[in-house]
């Protein structure tokens, strides 16, 4: 009998990671096509377009593409991609879990409305706003730096306040209450208690705020005036001329090697989202 | 009573305390933009030149005159009406199957969120294409099973707004990590002590993970609703719009009105109808949510 | 820990203070400049080494650069010019020239020519003209082109028919394409055959425009030419010898030169920019022979369908502090061998007569061709027309594509009536002018 449970736990098993592999391929198809794509050899980038794999490999586009446009390589593009992703990843989790917190546990006046607000900046499209924000911006003398694409992020952003909102609301009250019976005033509740707890949903913040500001390319497209400036999905978009000559190798070679640094952050960051603490936690 | 009156100050100072930091940016630096975008849909704006105060005019036209238009509207709501809850369905299938402790799923989920991870890149246009194209995949599976194989696609004005909502749908990624970071939150002992009461998996589903989920899929469902009524980039790298404007979206057409024709006026009109819509639309979900959300803490 | 959180708190609110405000550049006392193209990374590589070489050559100027590619290039022009922030010196086009000139963001440049900071004693006229809006010149021509039908001659042979006559037309054309699309299973001719460019082309065979001198209205009143000519192409739609409007969408409109159908043997005729063959020949790989031929025209001794035409323009911005800077730039990318041996004329082919035999032994193959065409061309060509008016955007994206070509092309409505849609909302947005 056990055995039989055994087996049939085996087969159950089996048919799951087919099923779920499967899938996985589905999803990862394109990946290896771009992958592939970016060792085929210029020719071979259009005369054979749907084959994964190269006929004969070649690392030129990654070596072409790397040196970027006149003498601004891509070590420069990524150098300023990590600082204002770094800085803007942090600023964004932190402060938005932050002011999530006042959303979702205190009463005050205008709560709503303040709500309200804050998701109708969600709802404007980013490109109609682009002219307003900009001579506002340049009327506040943030033209040319890193400033006005890093800057708004300590702010906090809708999506992040929204959803660590819903997270904690999910939080039993009874956990703050006991808190403050045992006298811990809001700002103590809010980072011994609650910032604990809504962990996962804080990285996930920070997973999408990286991957968000990474790719980002409106802000620093219309505020880095300076190629020295420029960032990696800016850079990338500077390759293709539709009616010039365009190197698509290149493109190819730097986009997969763009995605390296957001893979990177979601595998290590995953791991909290799989160990995570809220459970323990809410025992107390 | 004076303890209740003095209680709800505190919170009302801590709650301020609290947002204040979103308060600054949105006063100091969103607002001014905003309204200033909402104000000039009320002008005839060039961009180069002063706004010029024409009262209606742009909501008339808009209405009345242009057909463009109206087929980016029925466009978008398309699109938005099949997009948003596929999405929404297929994230929470897929966030329960890898929420669990089998091995491997660690590197299932990286795999499943690759596709978000690849964005908006003039690589997944090409690569949307080649698979849509006459001779691509799509139709070399179609042809295996003997299936019609020779649609072309991106081509037909039937079908190219679902190769867009296709694209939307697979990269499902970030719904997917959001009900994984729920699931996460939901305590295990509900799990247990409902064991030990002899509920099924079908019952604890029905009676513990999709009641402590609600918060999260109303997130969810709100966020992924402003993001299907506000779609731009597939259309703007895939289809630019085409064929025959069944993918020019709301948000693409009223930036070539704006940018490419130099109708800043027009499009801010159009920005403000779109703001109208959808925080209507929020509203409505908001409203229903009592009925349906369940708030551990309430 | 929370001391640790707090610390981290305080340090980020902190950070933009100190991270901002680190403006570059600065007083240096040197004649400062600034430029903004768009392009590809080949173009910017070749551009930022011409910048690099001006500054040598002028070592009291400081020259700032930014690029972009084509679509970004444009939100970002567009957004800086609403903020009165245009650099000295851009690229312009000349589908938007008329536009911007419209909306005073360009500076005239007869002036600076007059004073000899531009010199132009090697340049013709007609290279010239393309940047004059209203008799003024608004932008200097930085690469010559001109509309082409790109043969692919291995397929000619194949198919066994002799390499048409420059001066070939409408109706041999659809002959030819039949003929290879029988013969070789291919198409004839690749997409875009009813674009804008060949409407104003079929009007300028016709010893016409498709608009009037002063942009207010079309320029021709006898619809029947184009009548024809979309029944021809829908002609070869059906019979498969070009591409369908559907397979021309989902493939090849818009999507860049090195996936029209020519780069696989898809088709044996292509219709491009001349200087584009470079990147059809580059994606198309080794051991192809191409050749590069003139537009049909509507009859044998007719008016040709071919103008030179400016391929991309430098401006100098209304705004400019710096001019006359800006004006001796121009006249150091037209004149200066030194620069154009750098650049390598991948705008398209240089204005000035010694530039152009200077670079002849440094070309590659495909540029050799397009030099060539481009020598032929200017021997035999209809004079440049005017520049599209300013409204011409909105008639393209809202009245030609969406209310002519779509609905005719998928046979939603007839020729005639598409006819019609064009011309009246076209005339409803020119008489805005």
């Amino acid at each position: 009998m056990a055995k039989l449970n055994k087996r049939k736990e085996r087969v159950k098993t089996l048919c799951y990671h087919t099923l779920v592999a499967l899938l996985g391929i589905v999803m990862i198809y394109p990946i290896l096509w771009l992958a592939g794509s970016s060792f085929k050899a210029t020719d071979e980038l259009f005369t054979r377009v749907s084959s994964i794999f190269p006929a004969n490999p070649t690392f030129d586009h990654y070596i072409s593409g790397w040196k970027g446009f006149g003498n601004i390589s891509f070590t420069i593009f990524y150098k300023n991609t990590f600082i204002i992703t770094g800085i803007s990843t942090i600023a964004v989790v932190f402060s938005s879990a932050f002011i999530a917190y006042g959303f979702a546990r205190l009463n005050f006046p205008f709560k709503k409305f303040w709500f309200a607000c804050m998701l109708s900046t969600l709802m404007l499209p980013i490109q109609i706003q682009l002219i307003p924000q900009y001579l506002f911006f340049s009327h506040l003398g943030l033209v040319n730096s890193f400033t006005p694409v890093i800057l708004p992020n300590f702010f906090g952003k809708a999506f992040y306040i929204f959803m660590i909102v819903q997270f904690i609301r999910g939080i039993p009250r009874t956990l703050d209450e006991a808190a403050e019976i045992d006298g811990c005033n809001r700002f103590r509740t809010f980072f011994t208690i609650i910032m604990p707890l809504c962990t996962p949903a804080m990285i996930t913040a920070a997973i999408f705020a990286f991957y968000w500001t990474w790719g980002e390319f409106l802000m620093p497209l219309i505020y880095l005036n300076n190629p020295k400036l420029y960032t990696v999905s800016l850079a990338l978009r500077s390759f293709a001329d539709p009616s010039g000559m365009t190197n698509w190798g290149a493109i190819y070679a730097m986009s997969f090697l763009s995605l390296v640094p957001v893979f990177v952050i979601f595998i290590l960051l995953q791991r909290y989202l799989i160990e995570g603490i809220s459970t323990e936690g809410i025992k107390g | 009573m004076i303890r209740i009156k003095k209680h709800s100050v505190r919170d009302a100072v801590d709650g301020y305390i609290f947002i204040l930091p979103w308060l600054i940016g949105f006063l100091g630096l969103t607002l001014v933009p905003m309204a200033a975008t909402l104000y000039l849909g009320f002008t005839d704006y060039d961009m180069f030149s002063n706004p010029e105060f024409v009262g209606l005019k742009n909501f008339v036209k808009m209405f009345s005159e242009d057909n463009r238009y109206w087929k980016s509207v029925r466009a978008t709501l398309y699109f938005a009406f099949f997009s948003v809850p596929s999405k929404l369905i297929f994230a929470l299938m897929v966030a329960l199957l890898l929420h669990n402790k089998r091995r491997g799923n660690y590197f299932y989920r990286a795999l499943y969120y690759a596709p978000s991870v690849v964005g908006s890149s003039v690589a997944v246009a090409v690569m949307w294409r080649e698979i849509f194209k006459p001779n691509g995949l799509v139709n070399a599976v179609l042809a295996v099973f003997r299936l019609p194989s020779n649609t072309v696609w991106l081509g037909d004005p039937r079908f190219a707004i679902w190769t867009l909502i296709l694209l939307v749908v697979w990269q499902f990624g970030s719904p997917m990590l959001i009900f994984l970071a729920g699931l996460k939150q939901i305590p295990t002992e509900l799990y247990e002590s409902s064991s030990i009461d002899g509920a099924g998996p079908f019952r604890q589903f029905f009676r513990i993970t999709l009641p402590l989920l609600t918060p999260i899929f109303l997130f969810n469902l709100i966020m992924q609703m402003i993001t299907g009524f506000t779609a731009f980039t597939q259309a703007f790298i895939v289809t630019e719009g085409a064929p025959l404007d069944t993918t020019n979206f709301y948000a693409l057409y009223l930036y070539r009105r704006a940018f490419e024709n130099f109708q800043m006026g027009y499009g801010s009109a159009m920005a403000m109808v779109l703001l109208i819509t959808i925080a209507l639309m929020t509203g409505l979900v908001f409203k229903s949510s009592p009925y349906w959300v369940h708030y551990e803490a309430e | 820990m929370r001391k640790l959180v707090f610390l981290l708190l305080i340090a980020l609110v902190a950070m933009p203070l100190f991270a901002g405000g680190q403006s570059e550049g600065g007083q240096s006392g040197k004649d400062e400049m600034s430029i903004i193209w768009w392009g590809s990374q080949n173009r910017h590589d070749r551009t930022i080494k011409t910048i690099d070489l001006y500054m040598e050559e002028n070592p009291n100027v400081d020259i700032t650069y930014e690029f972009a590619g084509w679509g970004d290039y444009w939100t970002k022009v567009t957004t800086m010019a609403a903020g009165g922030m245009l650099p000295d010196v851009m690229q312009q086009d000349y589908a938007k020239l008329a536009e911007w000139v419209d909306k005073g963001l360009m500076e005239p440049l007869d002036g600076y020519v007059d004073k000899g900071i531009i010199d132009f004693s090697d340049v013709e006229e007609s290279a010239l003209s393309g940047g004059r809006i209203g008799g003024d010149l608004y932008a200097v021509n930085i690469g010559l082109n001109s509309m082409c039908i790109v043969l692919d001659v291995d397929k000619f042979e194949e198919a066994g028919i002799p390499l048409p006559d420059q001066n070939w037309t409408w109706k041999e054309f659809k002959e030819i394409a039949l003929e290879i699309h029988e013969k070789l299973g291919i198409y004839g001719m690749g997409h875009d055959l009813l674009n804008e460019q060949m409407w104003k082309a079929l009007y300028l065979s016709n010893g016409e425009w498709a608009y009037t001198d002063d942009g207010t209205q079309l320029g021709y009143t006898d619809d029947s030419v184009l009548e024809e000519y979309c029944n021809m192409v829908l002609e070869l739609m059906e019979a498969g010898a070009v591409p369908s409007r559907d397979v021309e969408l989902a493939l090849y409109h818009n999507k860049g030169v090195e996936v029209v159908a020519m780069v696989n043997g898809d088709s044996a005729m292509e219709m491009m920019w001349s200087n584009q063959l470079t990147a059809l020949s580059t994606a198309a790989g080794p051991n192809r022979n191409f050749y590069m031929t003139h537009l049909p025209r509507l009859t044998k001794d007719g008016p040709s369908a071919n103008y030179l035409k400016p391929g991309q323009f430098l401006s100098v911005s209304s705004r400019s502090k710096n001019p006359e800077r800006a004006a001796d730039f121009i006249n150091f990318f037209t004149n200066d061998l030194g620069a154009n041996e750098i650049l390598l004329a991948e705008r398209g082919v240089p204005i000035a007569a010694h530039i152009r035999e200077g670079l002849k032994p440094m070309l590659e193959p495909a540029s050799v061709i397009a030099f060539d065409f481009i020598t032929r061309v200017s021997t035999d060509s209809s004079p440049l027309p005017q520049p599209d008016p300013v409204g011409y955007s909105d008639l393209l994206q809202n009245v030609y594509i969406p209310e002519f070509w779509d609905p005719m092309a998928y046979g939603l409505i007839s020729v005639q009536e598409a006819i019609a849609n064009l011309r009246s909302g076209a005339e409803k947005i020119l008489t805005r002018n």
